[in-house]
């Protein structure tokens, strides 16, 4: 048993090349890195709202907004965390914010009430193209994330898969958010938060066999 | 005597700056480990692939260790997470009694590494799949040597070997 083993390791000793080890600040470099990419690709696409800068917009696009960053930041760090395996590693900050965010959805319902909300829902015409324009630029940080996920070793590949969806649906939303200027919560609440319950279900299950190792 | 935490990290620190001789010397104490880790839950006869396995792994992914954080940790989610996917692969072979492999609690980093072993990742499982994986995956039993072993019918012996590896490799990272 010991000799099988031993030429392994002589093997594996001899092939030895110095590695740079994997180190958080360079994936969240990379993170950041997406997210000004995604935030340039809205300027350059749809051109981002004015009107924040000429105090138009009400504290509820500073609310979503702020809760869809602090939650792509969260769980970006998770899955960063993820690459580089640990017993003991545990995902807290984004689980916790995810409850944060479903705040949104919950005021919208408790402001509007259940028809108010249903109507939220199937009459606010723009409301599916900011659905579906917050999930494409949620690509951006998805390959972001994926890239260096290949490059480390997760070990919780459902976890993993949901996490980056998460990240990728928020910071997504919150970038194509910067370019919508409708802020009232029945439409900020639903279509603004709908693209992270996507992406972390499209994560949860195409993640997975591109990180597997 | 397995080396302590702080001279495997020493001697990884130095494996990722390309000392071959560190390296060796680290890969050996690995080697060590492993064994002493997947004793009781590896038929032996398949102990030699899965500790080869696992130091391919390390080796391959040697970069993913943060210098900041500790090397047993890391080294046991490795571990962890090839010995499910073996499980996974595992068919019965007519060698695969699991004989008596208990070893003595002979050390203070035995109760340290406690926390990481696999053991602990069966606590989150209920009894039957436990033994439904014990018998089949690790004992090599067939599915019906072990619906009659244990009482549980055929499918239920599958479905709980199908759930309780759905919930082991959730668990990979998991401490407590």
């Amino acid at each position: 048993m010991n000799r099988v083993h031993n030429s392994l390791i002589d093997e594996l000793s001899y092939d030895l090349d110095p590695v740079r080890p994997m180190r958080i600040s360079g994936g969240l470099a990379l993170v950041a890195l997406a997210v000004v990419a995604t935030v340039v690709l809205v300027e350059l696409l749809d051109g981002l709202w004015r009107g924040v800068l000429a105090g138009e917009a009400s504290p509820v696009f500073f609310i979503t907004n702020g809760m869809l960053a602090l939650l792509g930041a969260a769980a970006s760090f998770a899955v960063l965390r993820m690459a580089s395996p640990h017993v003991g590693n545990t995902h807290d900050g984004a689980r916790w914010s995810a409850g944060m965010l479903a705040l949104l959805p919950t005021t919208a319902l408790m402001m509007l009430g259940i028809g108010g909300f249903a109507a939220a829902v199937m009459e606010d015409m723009y409301g599916l193209g900011c659905f579906l324009a917050g999930s494409a630029f949620g690509l951006v940080t998805a390959g972001a994330l994926i890239v260096w996920l290949r490059r480390g070793a997760p070990v919780s590949l459902a976890a993993a898969g949901i996490y980056t969806g998460i990240a990728a649906g928020a910071l997504g939303s919150f970038a194509f958010g910067l370019a919508c200027p409708i802020d009232d919560i029945g439409h900020l609440g639903i279509w603004h938060v709908a693209p992270v319950l996507l992406c972390g279900i499209l994560g949860r299950f195409a993640v997975p066999p591109l990180v597997r190792w | 005597m397995i080396a302590d935490e702080a001279s495997m990290a020493q001697m990884m620190v130095a494996a990722q700056k390309g000392d071959r001789a560190v390296y060796r010397a680290l890969l050996a104490e690995v080697q060590l480990w492993l064994e002493r880790y997947f004793r009781k839950r590896v038929a032996p006869a398949q102990l030699d692939d899965l500790v080869q396995e696992v130091l391919l792994a390390v080796h391959n992914k040697r970069a993913t260790w943060d210098p900041k954080r500790a090397f047993y940790p890391w080294l046991a989610a490795i571990a962890r997470y090839r010995w499910i996917d073996h499980l996974r692969k595992v068919y019965r072979s007519a060698e695969d009694e699991l004989g008596d492999h208990d070893a003595a609690e002979d050390s203070e980093e035995e109760a340290v590494m406690a926390r990481m072993s696999l053991e602990r990742l069966f606590v989150h499982l209920p009894e039957k799949q436990v033994e439904a994986i014990e018998l089949v995956k690790i004992e090599g039993l067939s599915i019906a040597e072990a619906s009659q072993r244990s009482g549980q019918s055929e499918s239920l012996v599958k479905v709980n070997i199908h759930r309780g590896l759905k919930k082991l490799s959730a668990l990979v990272e998991k401490a407590d």
